[in-house]
């Protein structure tokens, strides 16, 4: 048992770090924010730092997603690494840039004709469609579901944009009436590919979790240490330190979870259900209950559109909306609890009785 | 990072799993008496499981902080009581290890490893709770050493125990954490009076120490005289490394006991129910990991990790809610707790116990007062 960051691991964190604290103040969130939705001159550097390559473990991408959700990291990483890198990876190709995933499992159809592959069904929600060079599309064939690539440009889509709680990511609809497409993976390999990133996905949401709860959580304590009334600071009184020692612990504990997450999705990932779910549901809970007691001890100020706070609690709503798509955590785990459970032993009467 | 053992720590725990299953009848989970209690202790050191994390040259085995937390695992997986002298071996030998005179280690640690000296602690007074340091049993100087005087409360093991590591002003005229001192008192001194105190569950966990005249010779000093706090924090700091996840494979076995509670009474298929056991395991899980962090932390550095500090507050949370859960599992029937409820009484009791877990051994508001002033950094509350 050795759960640390190795040495390699701690450089990377902070090195993630520095760099996203150097590009990214509140300022020039509250700026992407409220203009351009994205910073679409940073993904070459992203690129040449190495948040793309396909040799990143669970652990790795686990720390850079934190480090992201820190500071509301401004770029289609997440759809692109958690969604869109594992089908180009077992597709034997390489990333053509941003891209994201659509699942259309159940509302899409594909159908091969002469001229080659043509999508059809409606998609309401792909995050951030808006801002991919290629969008993937998880469609039925005839022999089940098949992973295909759409030119956003492509005649037959119509991707509409949809007003959203995080304007950092904003969701997108789209429209396949004969949208030519082309197959990157056929039935049956396409699906323990999607089952894959259903994993990641959830693993990379969690993290990014934690990471809003870990800088709301700073932001309260930095605000509690300099704000007097009654000519102390708050962070002095109990009603408002006590909450802040319970948001570290939800911070703290949905960070081991995060962790654990990750080292078992790197180590056994057909396994890493019951892990990824406990790190969802622990820390999206984090993150929009470490908004709330930020806004509480943040008081007047916390609440105005100008101060940064609701920029981490969209986020934070985002990443519980998000999540609320994908299996629900606490049925997953209960359902292992009680599956794998041994059957009772008679209890033994009076057992306690004398003592 | 790394979860599992390595290879070490993967056949010591296999060796122990499978004594521990030559030791530990299964089934239901019922109480010790105190004899078995003292000869569990005996096999215990027998077998060479007392002391894993004490120096070689004091007798133990060196191990690394991990093995002790492997220990405390597969013994709460086992269902094995505590060491009858859990307060020496993990507290108040390393602190002899650290404080005392060679005289002292020569007498004290090879019969604490040997269960042969079992030891309490004498810190809080009814006056002295969450505020330790304004402790007021008197050690008064008489020729050759002290006469002391004063009450001690909620003493595990004092009722057992043959040394008591007690806390006591040497100097009134000092202020609060100055003028304390730390003893190594005979419990079988004249004027020593052990009473047991009756928590409201009805067991009989901790005790009253009453002191009228007790005569303690110098050499029962231990540490310097006047340095009693830092003595005892020594003590309480010991435990931090890995008591943690003592509490949290305690905490798992429950969890294990109050699935085949909810299997056996067939109240698996109620929503709320998986929903509150989802939430338990969420929580326990949360809390287990956090203590790894903290044994990484304290392999890598020599001190657990800020996080260590959540532990004991989240594991009382837990119990609790864990312990309530049982009892609504239970129904109408968590009305009776004599030999003819579910498993005797057994969550009835944990119920009532659990009570005590926000209280005992910092309370949950002092623990978070820690947390705001030593790990976020906030201007102290007081």
């Amino acid at each position: 048992m050795d759960f640390t960051l190795s040495q390699d691991q701690r450089e990377l964190k902070a090195a993630a770090r520095h760099y996203l604290s150097q590009s990214y103040p509140p300022a020039r969130i509250a700026e992407l924010s409220d203009g351009a939705g994205w910073d679409s001159a940073a993904w070459p550097e992203l690129v040449r730092q190495g948040w793309l390559d396909p040799e990143l473990g669970a652990v790795e991408l686990a720390l850079l997603a934190e480090e992201g959700g820190r500071v509301l990291h401004p770029v289609p990483w997440w759809v692109t690494v958690a969604l869109a890198l594992p089908v180009y990876q077992a597709a034997g190709l390489d990333l053509p840039g941003p891209a994201t995933l659509a699942d259309g499992s159940t509302g899409c159809r594909a159908l091969r004709q002469p001229t080659g592959w043509v999508l059809d069904g409606l998609l309401p929600s792909v995050p951030q469609a808006g801002l991919a060079t290629e969008i993937l599309v998880a469609a039925r064939t005839a022999a089940g579901i098949a992973l295909f690539a759409v030119d956003p440009d492509a005649p037959g889509l119509t991707l509409t944009e949809r007003a959203g709680l995080d304007p950092l990511r904003i969701v997108a609809g789209l429209r396949l009436a004969g949208a030519p497409a082309r197959l990157l993976l056929d039935a049956p390999a396409a699906e323990p590919v999607l089952a894959s990133v259903e994993r990641r996905a959830g693993l990379l949401l969690a993290c990014e979790a934690v990471g809003v709860a870990d800088r709301v959580l700073e932001l309260a304590v930095d605000y509690a240490k300099i704000r007097t009334q009654f000519g102390r600071p708050i962070g002095s009184y109990q009603a408002v330190a006590h909450q802040l020692a319970d948001s570290y612990a939800a911070v703290e504990l949905a960070r081991s979870l995060a962790y654990r997450a990750a080292c078992v999705l790197d180590d056994e990932p057909g396994d890493a259900a019951e892990a990824i779910a406990c790190a969802v549901q622990a820390g999206t809970r984090a993150a929009v209950s470490g908004c709330q007691v930020a806004m509480q001890v943040t008081g007047g100020i916390g609440v105005t559109w100008e101060y940064p706070l609701h920029r981490w609690y969209r986020r934070a709503l985002f990443l519980q909306a998000r999540a609320a798509a994908g299996p629900d955590p606490l049925a997953v785990i209960a359902g292992e609890l009680l599956q794998a459970a041994r059957p009772a032993p008679e209890p033994i009467e009076g057992a306690l009785a004398s003592a | 990072m790394r979860i599992g053992d390595s290879e070490d720590e993967g056949s010591f725990r296999a060796e122990l799993r499978s004594w521990l299953s030559g030791q530990i009848p299964s089934g239901a989970p019922h109480s010790w008496s105190s004899e078995q209690l003292r000869s569990w202790s005996r096999s215990l050191y027998q077998a060479g499981y007392a002391g894993l994390s004490w120096p070689v040259e004091h007798g133990g085995r060196g191990l690394p902080p991990a093995y002790q937390a492997i220990y405390a695992e597969e013994s709460a997986r086992a269902g094995a009581p505590d060491h009858v002298n859990v307060i020496g071996l993990n507290m108040v030998g390393p602190t002899i290890i650290r404080y005392g005179s060679q005289a002292q280690q020569a007498t004290f640690l090879p019969r604490i490893l040997s269960g042969e000296t079992i030891f309490c602690q004498g810190f809080s007074e009814p006056d002295a709770g969450s505020d330790l340091a304004s402790v007021r049993t008197r050690a008064q100087a008489h020729p050759d050493g002290y006469l002391v005087d004063g009450e001690k409360v909620w003493s595990s093991y004092a009722h057992l125990a043959d040394y008591c590591l007690l806390l006591v002003r040497t100097d009134p005229e000092a202020v609060k954490h100055a003028g304390l001192t730390c003893l190594l008192l005979d419990m079988r001194a004249p004027g020593v009076q052990v009473r047991p105190l009756r928590e409201l569950s009805g067991d009989t966990d901790f005790n009253q120490i009453i002191l009228t005249g007790v005569r303690v010779s110098s050499d029962t000093v231990l540490g310097p005289v006047g340095e009693g706090w830092r003595v005892a924090m020594t003590t309480l700091a010991h435990e931090r490394g890995t008591f943690g996840i003592t509490l949290t494979s305690r905490l798992s076995a429950e969890l294990d006991r109050l699935i085949e509670t909810v299997l056996a009474l067939g109240a698996d298929s109620d929503p709320l129910v998986r929903k509150e056991i989802a939430e338990l395991h969420l929580h326990l899980q949360g809390l287990r990991f956090t203590g790894y962090r903290a044994l990484a932390e304290l392999r890598r550095t020599g001190e657990p990790g800020a996080e260590s500090s959540i532990l004991k507050l989240g594991w009382s949370v837990a119990n609790q809610r864990l312990t309530a859960l049982a009892l609504r599992v239970l129904g109408p029937d968590a009305a009776f707790d004599g030999p003819d409820a579910f498993w005797g009484g057994y969550w009835q009791r944990q119920h009532l116990r659990s009570r005590t877990n926000s209280i005992e051994g910092g309370t949950s508001e002092i623990l978070r007062g820690i947390v705001a002033e030593r790990v976020l950094g906030l201007p102290r509350t007081r």
